[in-house]
């Protein structure tokens, strides 16, 4: 039996990792991100015997996959069941840099809690951008649901706190919030963000980041993640071809769950994550 | 789960390269391997990457460093030079009466950038207005008649009216008087058939002379997918980087250059109409290697 297993050294694994590692990159996985998972999986592997025959590329792939899976799979938790849970009003805030899908991704909650029955009402919190206050206002009437708003320029903090008070007066189930892109490099608009968290102690604090977005979404998710924390993410854009290797960035980085996937503009465009599908289609190209 | 933050890895690796009194093989195959990374941390596109580092081998083994120039130096140089082969100089823009007609992703920065260039032009004497055919995204028509009052600039929209080809030919009849004419368009990507074809007919229409394709600096790999496939549907003639003041490097936009063959034109540094400048092709390679001033040493050669 001895003679029929050899020794995988590093400089078998290398060329099959150097190839997985470049898909993955062509995924938009940060190459931070995928050199620490790339050298987690060599060190793993380094020593360990192979039968004589058997394709170092399969194993190579085997464990790279499951490693990815991990990252992807830790702390999942099930937004569907905390919500059921949660004693109600139940208050969650999106927050993110620009443009996002911020506004567009509390529409499609809103649409899915409205779907299993609940009540929800908006608070305008985007009191800085010209028509944010608008946009949700659409979204708000289209679903039936209320929008509260103070004017264009208002203190968000406020407004958000008028929202849940609402909820509370009103036995509205859920206070959806939405706030104002912000760049992580802005010190006044992050302070403001945890500012706004602090303040209205939310349930949930939910960052919401693009699936088209390469390597800085490393950075983008840290600086948030350490502002405020955060309790999971939702990827958006993912039907524009994204591969979405920027999901494995940010979970990484954060060790906060992926919820959602946001596959289009539409209010039912929007998938719950299953870390199984989205690891097989990553590795399907 | 933090991970150790990565600090401007190419100047790190160039360093290895002071000593060396002259080039060989190892050093170069080591640097070449540490640009390769600042460039694909950049989000330059993989397969660009791999051929540019190709050439930047070859190149650094064959070529005599000019006199006075260090081996690091000499390294740089020809990085430096092969990204501006990419890059070129920048779209001129010129001050006279035109159409422009603003294309890109979601959410990628259109409609604040239509206003920074309405902005731009009225700042240079010139009068400009907007049309507003994005009629797809809710509060579209808000937020730029919102951004074209506030700036004192023209503004024509149809709030309901759902044909964006219809609106476009309204519009710019109704500022025909107009020196500049931007029209605004939805967010939409290469899948969208029905959104492509939008963007086809709002072209045929418009005639634009100028076709800009917004780019946010933190798009990835999908840059140079996208970028084709717009450049195939209206013909881009210039790129705009949006959220430069973010931690993003742009090497997506980079990509979609290579891609079109369009110059990048703007830049977009902030949300409000004046964070906008002209593109500066220097300044963009410096930051795309994370490295300062490599302009003064180009003119050291
Ligand atoms: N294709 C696609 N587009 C999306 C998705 N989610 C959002 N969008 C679009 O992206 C654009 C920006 O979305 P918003 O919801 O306004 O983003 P935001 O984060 O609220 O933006 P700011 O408030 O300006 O920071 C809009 O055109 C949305 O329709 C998605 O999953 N797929
Ligand atoms: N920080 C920063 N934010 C920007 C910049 N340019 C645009 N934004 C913001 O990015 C978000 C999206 O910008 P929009 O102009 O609405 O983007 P769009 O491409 O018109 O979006 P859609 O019409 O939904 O496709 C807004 O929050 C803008 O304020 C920039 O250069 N820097
Ligand atoms: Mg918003
Ligand atoms: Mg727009």
């Amino acid at each position: 039996v001895f003679n029929r297993e050899v020794y995988l050294d590093n400089k078998d694994l290398e060329e099959p990792l150097w190839e997985l590692e470049m898909g993955l990159l062509e995924s938009d996985l940060a190459l931070s991100v995928s050199e620490a998972i790339v050298e987690s999986v060599k060190n793993q592997l380094t020593g360990t015997t192979k039968r004589i025959g058997s394709n170092t590329g399969e194993i190579v792939e085997v464990a790279l996959k499951k490693a990815i899976l991990d990252v992807v799979s830790a702390n999942t938790f099930d937004f569907d069941e905390y919500v059921k849970n949660r004693e109600k009003p139940v208050h969650i805030v999106f927050v993110g840099i620009n443009g996002t899908g911020k506004t567009t991704s509390i529409s499609k909650i809103t649409n899915r809690l409205l779907k299993s029955g609940y009540s929800v009402v908006l608070a305008a919190g985007d009191t800085f951008r010209a028509g944010a206050i608008d946009q949700l206002g659409i979204h708000a009437s289209r679903l039936g649901v209320k929008m509260i708003k103070h004017q264009a320029g208002a203190d968000p903090a406020a407004v958000i706190y008028d929202a849940v008070q609402y909820a509370k007066a009103h036995k509205i189930d859920f206070v959806l919030s939405d706030t104002a892109g912000r760049m992580h490099t802005n010190m006044n608009l992050m302070a403001q963000m945890e500012k706004i968290c602090r303040v209205s102690s939310p349930d949930l604090i939910i960052f919401v980041d693009e699936a088209v977005a390469g390597n800085d979404a490393v950075e983008r998710a840290a600086q948030f993640n350490e502002a405020v924390p955060i309790d999971g993410s939702i990827l958006t854009k993912i039907d524009a071809d994204a591969k979405g290797g920027s999901a494995i960035s940010i979970a990484y980085i954060t060790g906060k769950p992926i919820l959602f996937f946001g596959v289009g503009q539409g209010y039912e465009d929007l998938k719950k994550f299953d870390p199984e599908w989205f690891v097989d289609q990553l590795f399907n190209q | 789960m933090v991970m150790e933050k990565l600090g401007d890895s190419l100047q790190g690796a160039l360093k290895k390269l002071i000593g060396a009194g002259r080039i060989d093989e190892r050093t170069v195959n080591e640097v070449v391997k540490d640009i390769q990374r600042a460039l694909l941390q950049a989000d330059v596109n993989v397969k660009l990457v791999m051929g540019m580092s190709q050439r930047i081998k070859e190149r650094a083994m064959k070529e005599e460093p000019p006199a006075g120039m260090n081996p690091r130096e000499h390294v740089i140089r020809i990085v430096y030079q092969e990204l501006m082969e990419i890059i070129g100089k920048g779209a001129e823009i010129q001050l006279k009466p035109q159409t422009i007609m603003m294309v890109g992703l979601q959410g990628s920065g259109k409609t604040t950038s239509a206003a920074k260039l309405a902005r731009y032009f009225q700042r240079k004497g010139l009068k400009a207005g907007v049309v507003a055919a994005d009629t797809f995204r809710p509060g579209a028509y808000h937020q730029l008649k919102t951004l074209a009052e506030k700036l004192n600039v023209g503004f024509y929209g149809e709030e309901g009216n759902p044909d964006a080809v219809e609106i476009t030919n309204h519009g710019l009849k109704a500022l025909e008087k107009y020196d500049i004419k931007i029209v605004d368009t939805a967010g939409r990507h290469a899948l969208e058939a029905d959104l492509i074809e939008e963007m086809e007919q709002i072209h045929a229409v418009a005639k634009p002379d100028h076709k800009f394709m917004v780019l946010d600096a933190g798009i990835g790999q999908q840059a140079s997918q996208q970028a084709h496939a717009f450049n195939d549907s209206v013909g881009i003639t210039g790129v705009i980087i949006t959220k430069l003041d973010g931690t993003a490097k742009g090497g997506g936009a980079l990509s979609a250059v290579s891609e079109t063959k369009a110059p990048i034109a703007f830049i977009g540094v902030g949300e409000t109409p004046e964070d906008f400048e002209k593109f500066e092709a220097d300044r963009f390679i410096s930051r795309l290697l994370g490295m300062g001033d490599l302009k003064s040493l180009m003119e050291k050669a």
